[in-house]
C-alpha cells in the first residue's frame, strides 16, 4: 500500500511537470503580450527591449525552467497585467470560486439526489416523465446562454436579483466571503444555479438509475416480500446503496465544476479564479495562465489519487492491478 | 460634444446644493495600473485624469485650460515654453506641490522605462526657475507643446521617493501601481485591480467643486450584455460603452438615457503597399494588386459606407475622408469629400489596372478592439463581391492581431486610429511617413507605404508657427492621402454611453470619463 | 448457411423480423419519446443534408447579400428593399432560415466528427490500458489526467495556433472547422477512455477471453473481436450524450472567440452572434437558432436516455 502510494505520488509530479512543459509550448500560440503593456506610441526597439526583459525572446523551454524555478519556492512570478504577485493574486480571488463552487455543488447534490429518487421510484408517473425531459433543456443549451437568460428574466424584467458580482463581501482573515451579507447571498443565486445545472441533471440521472437497479434486486424483493414499507425500502435500502457510485462520480465532478465556472464566471462578471484565467488568456498573462494551470492540475491529480486510492482499499481485485503496475 | 454641461450647470443654480450621491459605473476594461507613466493607454490615462492632474487639462468642449500651470508662455523665438504654477495646491497625503515635483515628474515620464517618453522627444531640458515657475526647452519650435501634454500627470517626488517607485516598471510593478497620491479632484480610497476601484473626493482639492459625489465605485464588465443588464437593472449608474444596437432599446426604457458623441477614432482600412505577391488565397502567388492606387481606388468606391452606418452602426457614425474627424485640429476641409459609393465605376476601375475578372486575397480583422469590427468586415466581404473581388475574411482577437500585422500576414487588414494629440499631422506621423525606427516615424504604417513629399513636408509641419501656412501643409498631405488612396477611411466611430435618467455626465470626444463632472439628482 | 440457401427469399426478412422482435426493438417501439426523438434527429439530419436544396439563399455566398437587408423581423417587408424573409435576418442581412440550416450542418458534422474522433481515441485508448496494464496503462492513464487538467478552451486555442502555424496561409477558413473537431475531441476522450478501460478490466478475466488466449489468439483481435463488442453500449451512451455535449461546446468556444469564421457560421456562432440582441429586440437572431439547437440536442439526450436504460440488461 505504501509503495504504491508512493509511485503514484511520483508518477503525480511528472503529470504536473508534463502540464507545465504543455502550457508553456503553447502560450505563444495564445497570442502576443506585449502589444497590451505598451500604447500606441511604442515603437519597434520598445518592443523588443520588453520582450528581452520578459524572457520572451527565449526558448519555452528556458522559460518554463525558470518559472518552475520560481514555483519550487512558492514564487509563481508577477502577473504582466496586474504588476502584482500571481500567489497573492490567486489568494484573493479562490474563496469567490471556491463559494460558488460550494453553492452550486450543493444545489446540485441535494435537487439531483431528491429527484433521482423522485424520477426512480415514480418511473412511469407523468411528472418524473416531465422532470426527465424539463431537465434536459438545462444541458441542451450553452451554458452562457442559460446565464444571460437568467440575468435578462430575474435581473432586467423582475428586478429580483443582482446581474453580475458578488455583492457585499466580509473579510474573515485572508477569506472574503459572500455568506455573511445579504447582498452576497442574493448574487450567488443566479452564477449558482448556471453553475449547477449540468451537474444536477448528471446527478439525477445517476441517482435515478441506480436507483432503478437497485429497486430490482433481489434483497429489496425480499425486503417488500417481508412486508416492510414502501419508504423504508426507498430510502433505508435503495437510496443508501445508490450513494456509493453517485459520490464517487460527484467527486471527479468537482473538477469540471471548476472548469465550467470560466463560463459562468465570465458571464456574471463573478470575482474568481475562472474570469482570472479568461482575462489572462485576453491579455496573454502568461504567469497568470500557468499557475491557474498548474493549480488546476495538483487539484485534478489529488482528486484522481484519492479516487484510486479508495477504489484501491475497497476493491481487492484491483490489488492484483497495483502489484502489477 | 459638450452635452449636458448647460444642463449641468443649471441643475446646480437651481438646486443650489445638489444631494451628495453615491455613484457606481462599468466599463469593459480595467485600467492595468495606477501609475500614470508606465502605460500609456485610453483606459488607463482616462481613469487617472480623475486623480492625478497635469499642468494643462482640457475642458469639455477638449480645449486647453490650466490646471497645475496657471499660464504659460514661449520663450524667446520657438526655445521652449515657461509655466507658473498654481500655489497652494496639496496631493492627497497632504504634502504640498512645487516645480521640484513637475522636474521629478518629467524625470519619471521621459525615462527609458516610461511608455510616456515619446510625449517629450521634443524637449531638450527642464529647468526651475523658482518654486512655482518652470521652464520647458524644446530642441524646435513647438507650438503644439503645451496641449501634447495635457495627459502628463504630475506625482510627488517625496512620496514616490519614499515608496521606491522613482521609476515606472510595468514587469513587476511597484508601489505606485497599485496606490496613488495624486492633485486630482478624487482620490483611490480602494483598489482591487480587476475588481473594483473606489474613489472619494479629495478634500483639499484647489478647484471648484461641480460634482456631487461622496463615494465611487468602478467596476469592470466584460461581457456587453452583462453590462447593460447591470444598467437596465439600476445595479450601476453608468456603463461605457453601450452596444451599438441596444442604444433604441434603452432610450425607450425610460429610466435610462444614452449619451451619444463622435470620439476621435477613424476606422480604415490598409493596403500592403511593399508585398510584391498577395499571400493568401488561391491566389496566393500572383502579383498584389493592392501596389496600384486604381485597384485601393476601386475598393473604396466598392464599399458602401452609408449602408454599414446604416446598419450596423444604426446610424450612430459619421462616415470619414480622411485619416482624422472634423473635430480635430488641422482637418483638411480642402479634402473633405470621399470617393462616392459607385460599384460601376470600382469595375471600371478594376478593368483598367488589369483586374477585369477580379481576384481574391485575405482579409484580418480583429473581433474584440473596435465597435462591431467583425460584422463590419464581413459587410466588407460582400460589398468586395459585387465587384468581382473575393475577400477570406479572417477575424481574431486583438492579442493575435497586431503581432500578425507586425509581420506583414495580410493582404489588407482593418485598422482604427484615435490621434493622441487631436491633431492632424498625428496619424501621419505613425500610419504614413516612411517607417524611421531612429526618428520614431510610421510606427504604425505596416504597409510600408512610402511618399517623399509627404517625409518632406512632416517636419515642416511639426515646425511651424503660422497656422495658416501649417494648414496648407496639412492640406496638401490629405489630398496626396487621398490621390494615392493610402488608406481607405470609412467612418468615424461613435461613443456611446448609458446612465440612468438621474445622473448627468459630460462626455469628451477622447473616451475620457471624469467623475468631477457628475452630478447624480 | 444451409438453411438460408433453402429459403433464399425469407432470410433477409427474417432478419428484419428478428430485429423487430428483439427486446431492444421492442423497448423502442413502446417508448413514444424514443420515437419522437428519433423521428426529430432524423428530421434535422434530412433538413442539414439537402440544405443547398430547401435554403432560399445561400448564406456562404457573399456575394448574394444586401447589408440592407439587415436586421429584417421575420415576415415583415424590410423597410429599404421591401424585401420579406420567413425567420427575418440577422445583421449582415443573412436569411435567417437559410443560415439556420447550413449552420446546421455543419454544427452536425463537428459534432459528429468530433464524438467519433473520440470515440476512436478513448476506445483504443482503453482497451490498450486495459488488456495490457503495467506502464503502458499508468501511461495512459496519466496522459488523461494531463488531459483533463486543460479546459477545451485552451485545447481549442493550442490547435488553432499549432494549425497556423503548420498551415500554408491560403487554407486557414476551411482548416478552422477540422481544429474545432479536434479540439472537442481531444477534450473529450477521456471519459471513453475510463469507461472502456473499467468495462474491460472486468471483462479480461472472463472465461472466454483465457479460453480465447488459450487456444493462440492474438492481443488484437482479442481486445477488438472479443472484448470490444462486449464493452459497446456504455460506449454508444456516452457517444450519444456526448454528441450532444460536443454541438454545444461548439457554441462555448465560439462565445468565447474561438470558433466556425463569422463568414460561415454554425449553429453555435448564430446563438453567439444573436446573444448579442437579446436586449435589442432584435429577438428572432438568438430564437430560432437557439430552438433548433434545443430541439437538437434535446431529441439527441432523450435518445441517449432512452438508450441507457434500453441496453441496460439489469433494467429489463
Amino acid at each position: 500500500m505504501f509503495a504504491y502510494i508512493v509511485r503514484r505520488m511520483f508518477q503525480s509530479v511528472i503529470v504536473l511537470l508534463v502540464v507545465g512543459l504543455v502550457a508553456f509550448s503553447m502560450f505563444r500560440f495564445v497570442g502576443d503580450p506585449i502589444d497590451n503593456m505598451l500604447g500606441q506610441e511604442r515603437t519597434q526597439a520598445d518592443i523588443d527591449r520588453l520582450r528581452t526583459e520578459l524572457g520572451l525572446d527565449q526558448p519555452f523551454v528556458v522559460q518554463y525552467a525558470k518559472f518552475l524555478q520560481g514555483a519550487v519556492q512558492g514564487n509563481f512570478g508577477v502577473s504582466y497585467r496586474q504588476g502584482r504577485p500571481v500567489s497573492t493574486i490567486l489568494v484573493e480571488r479562490a474563496p469567490a470560486t471556491l463559494e460558488l463552487a460550494f453553492v452550486s455543488g450543493f444545489l446540485a447534490i441535494t435537487m439531483g439526489i431528491a429527484l433521482g429518487v423522485f424520477t426512480a421510484i415514480r418511473r412511469q408517473g407523468i411528472a418524473a416523465n416531465v422532470i426527465m425531459t424539463v431537465s434536459l433543456i438545462g444541458v441542451s443549451l450553452p451554458t452562457f446562454l442559460i446565464g444571460i437568460l437568467l440575468i435578462y428574466v430575474f435581473s432586467v424584467e423582475l428586478d429580483l436579483l443582482p446581474s453580475f458580482g458578488r455583492g457585499e463581501t466580509v473579510m474573515i482573515g485572508s477569506w472574503s466571503t459572500g455568506f455573511l451579507t445579504a447582498s452576497g447571498l442574493k448574487a450567488l443565486i443566479l452564477p449558482a444555479i448556471t453553475l449547477g445545472l449540468y451537474q444536477m441533471t448528471l446527478i439525477m440521472r445517476l441517482v435515478r438509475s441506480e436507483m432503478l437497479e437497485v429497486l430490482r434486486a433481489d434483497y429489496v424483493r425480499f425486503a417488500r416480500a417481508r412486508g416492510l414499507s414502501d419508504r423504508v425500502i426507498n430510502f433505508r435500502h435503495a437510496l443508501k446503496n445508490t450513494l456509493v457510485p453517485v459520490i464517487t462520480i460527484t467527486g471527479l465532478q468537482l473538477g469540471s465544476i471548476i472548469a465550467f465556472a470560466i463560463i459562468t464566471e465570465t458571464v456574471f462578471q463573478w470575482p474568481g479564479v475562472g474570469l482570472l484565467f479568461i482575462n489572462a488568456i485576453q491579455f496573454v498573462d502568461i504567469p497568470v495562465m500557468a499557475a491557474y494551470l498548474m493549480l488546476i492540475s495538483v487539484m485534478f491529480v489529488t482528486i484522481n489519487l484519492i479516487v484510486d486510492l479508495l477504489y484501491y482499499a475497497i476493491d481487492p481485485r484491483l490489488r492484483v492491478d497495483a502489484r502489477a503496475t | 460634444m459638450i452635452l449636458r454641461n448647460s444642463a449641468v450647470g443649471l441643475a446646480m443654480l437651481l438646486a443650489g446644493t445638489a444631494q451628495a450621491a453615491e455613484f457606481k459605473w462599468a466599463s469593459t476594461t480595467d485600467p492595468q495600473t495606477m501609475d500614470p507613466h508606465a502605460v500609456n493607454s485610453a483606459p488607463v490615462l482616462g481613469f487617472l485624469n480623475n486623480v492625478y492632474e497635469g499642468l494643462v487639462r482640457r475642458g469639455k468642449d477638449m480645449s486647453v485650460e490650466p490646471a497645475l500651470a496657471i499660464s504659460w508662455e514661449p520663450i524667446g523665438e520657438g526655445d521652449g515654453w515657461r509655466f507658473k504654477l498654481r500655489e497652494d495646491v496639496t496631493f492627497h497625503d497632504g504634502s504640498g506641490f512645487d516645480a521640484r515635483d513637475v522636474l521629478f515628474s518629467y524625470q519619471r515620464a521621459s525615462g527609458e522605462a516610461a511608455d510616456t517618453r515619446s510625449w517629450f522627444a521634443p524637449v531638450s531640458d527642464v529647468v526651475v526657475v523658482d518654486d512655482y515657475t518652470i521652464d520647458i526647452m524644446t530642441t524646435a519650435p513647438n507650438p503644439l507643446f503645451p496641449s501634447s501634454i495635457a495627459n502628463w500627470m504630475i506625482m510627488d517626488q517625496d512620496w514616490t521617493e519614499a515608496n521606491d517607485a522613482v521609476v515606472p516598471d510595468k514587469e513587476v510593478g511597484n508601489y505606485a501601481t497599485i496606490n496613488t497620491n495624486g492633485t486630482g479632484a478624487f482620490k483611490v480610497t480602494e483598489r482591487e485591480p480587476g475588481l473594483k476601484s473606489v474613489l472619494e473626493p479629495h478634500d483639499g482639492w484647489w478647484g471648484e467643486v461641480e460634482h456631487n459625489i461622496t463615494r465611487a465605485e468602478f467596476n469592470p464588465i466584460q461581457n456587453p450584455a452583462t453590462a447593460v443588464a447591470a444598467l437596465l437593472s439600476g445595479d450601476v449608474d453608468m456603463i461605457n460603452p453601450v452596444p451599438i444596437q441596444d442604444v433604441a432599446r434603452l432610450q425607450q426604457s425610460g429610466e435610462v438615457d444614452v449619451i451619444q458623441g463622435i470620439e476621435a477614432r477613424v476606422i480604415m482600412l490598409g493596403f500592403d503597399h511593399e508585398a510584391e505577391v498577395l499571400k493568401y488565397t488561391d491566389d496566393a502567388g500572383k502579383p498584389n494588386p493592392f501596389r496600384d492606387a486604381r485597384v485601393r481606388k476601386a475598393v473604396a468606391q466598392a464599399v458602401n459606407v452609408d449602408a454599414i452606418l446604416a446598419t450596423i452602426l444604426r446610424g450612430n457614425a459619421e462616415a470619414a475622408s480622411q485619416l482624422v474627424s472634423p473635430s480635430m485640429s488641422g482637418y483638411s476641409k480642402a479634402n473633405a469629400e470621399r470617393p462616392a459609393y459607385d460599384v460601376e465605376a470600382a469595375k471600371a476601375l478594376l478593368a483598367e489596372a488589369g483586374y477585369a475578372d477580379g481576384f481574391s486575397f485575405g482579409l484580418k480583422c480583429p473581433n474584440d478592439r473596435y465597435l462591431n469590427d467583425e460584422a463590419v468586415c464581413q459587410a466588407i466581404v460582400g460589398m468586395l463581391a459585387q465587384i468581382g473581388v473575393s475577400a477570406e475574411l479572417d477575424a481574431m482577437p486583438v492579442r493575435n492581431y497586431w503581432p500578425e500585422l507586425r509581420e506583414d500576414n495580410y493582404d489588407m487588414y482593418l485598422l482604427g486610429w484615435s490621434p493622441g494629440t487631436f491633431d492632424a499631422e498625428h496619424p501621419v506621423r505613425f500610419l504614413v511617413a516612411t517607417l524611421n525606427e531612429e526618428k520614431k516615424l510610421g510606427s504604425w504604417n505596416f504597409g510600408g507605404f512610402s511618399n517623399p513629399r509627404v517625409d518632406e513636408l512632416l517636419p515642416a509641419i511639426q515646425s511651424e508657427l503660422d497656422q495658416a501656412k501649417r494648414q496648407a501643409m496639412l492640406d496638401e498631405v490629405a489630398a496626396i492621402i487621398q490621390d494615392e488612396q493610402v488608406y481607405v477611411p470609412m467612418y468615424v466611430q461613435p461613443l456611446v454611453w448609458g446612465a440612468q435618467s438621474n445622473v448627468e455626465v459630460t462626455q469628451r470626444p477622447d473616451n475620457f470619463f471624469l467623475l468631477r463632472w457628475v452630478t447624480v439628482n | 448457411m444451409t438453411e438460408t440457401m433453402e429459403t433464399p427469399k425469407a432470410a433477409p426478412k427474417s432478419r428484419m423480423a428478428k430485429f423487430w422482435d428483439s427486446d431492444f426493438a421492442w423497448s423502442f417501439r413502446h417508448s413514444p419519446v424514443a420515437v419522437i426523438a428519433s423521428l426529430f434527429v432524423v428530421m434535422l439530419v434530412l433538413v442539414a443534408l439537402f440544405a443547398p436544396l430547401i435554403a432560399p439563399h445561400n448564406p456562404f455566398d457573399p456575394a448574394t447579400l444586401n447589408l440592407m437587408n439587415g436586421f429584417t423581423p421575420p415576415g415583415t417587408p424590410n423597410a429599404f428593399t421591401q424585401e420579406s424573409f420567413l425567420l427575418g435576418t440577422d445583421d449582415q442581412g443573412r436569411d435567417v432560415f437559410s443560415t439556420i440550416l447550413y449552420g446546421l450542418r455543419i454544427s452536425l458534422f463537428v459534432g459528429a466528427s468530433a464524438v467519433l474522433l473520440a470515440l476512436i481515441i478513448g476506445v483504443v485508448l482503453g482497451l490498450i490500458a486495459a488488456y495490457f496494464g503495467g506502464w503502458i496503462e499508468t501511461l495512459i492513464m496519466r496522459i488523461a489526467d494531463v488531459q483533463l487538467t486543460f479546459p477545451a478552451i485552451l485545447v481549442a486555442m493550442l490547435i488553432f495556433g499549432i494549425a497556423k502555424g503548420i498551415t500554408p496561409p491560403e487554407y486557414r477558413n476551411e482548416m478552422a472547422i477540422y481544429v474545432l473537431i479536434i479540439a472537442i475531441a481531444l477534450s473529450d476522450w477521456v471519459q471513453f477512455a475510463r469507461v472502456v478501460r473499467g468495462a474491460a478490466l472486468v471483462e479480461k478475466n472472463k472465461e472466454y477471453v483465457q479460453a480465447a488466449r488459450l487456444i493462440g489468439r492474438g492481443s488484437f483481435p482479442i481486445m477488438f473481436r472479443h472484448i470490444l463488442p462486449n464493452v459497446l453500449s456504455p460506449v454508444l451512451v456516452i457517444a450519444t450524450i456526448s454528441l450532444a455535449l460536443a454541438i454545444i461546446a461548439e457554441a462555448t468556444l465560439s462565445f468565447l472567440g474561438v470558433g466556425a469564421p463569422p463568414t460561415q457560421p454554425s449553429l453555435g456562432t448564430l446563438i453567439r452572434i444573436g446573444q448579442g440582441y437579446l436586449f435589442s429586440g432584435e429577438w428572432w437572431i438568438l430564437f430560432f437558432p437557439a430552438c433548433t439547437l434545443l430541439a437538437l440536442a434535446l431529441s439527441v439526450n432523450l435518445l441517449g436516455d432512452w438508450l441507457r436504460d434500453a441496453l441496460n440488461p439489469k433494467l429489463r
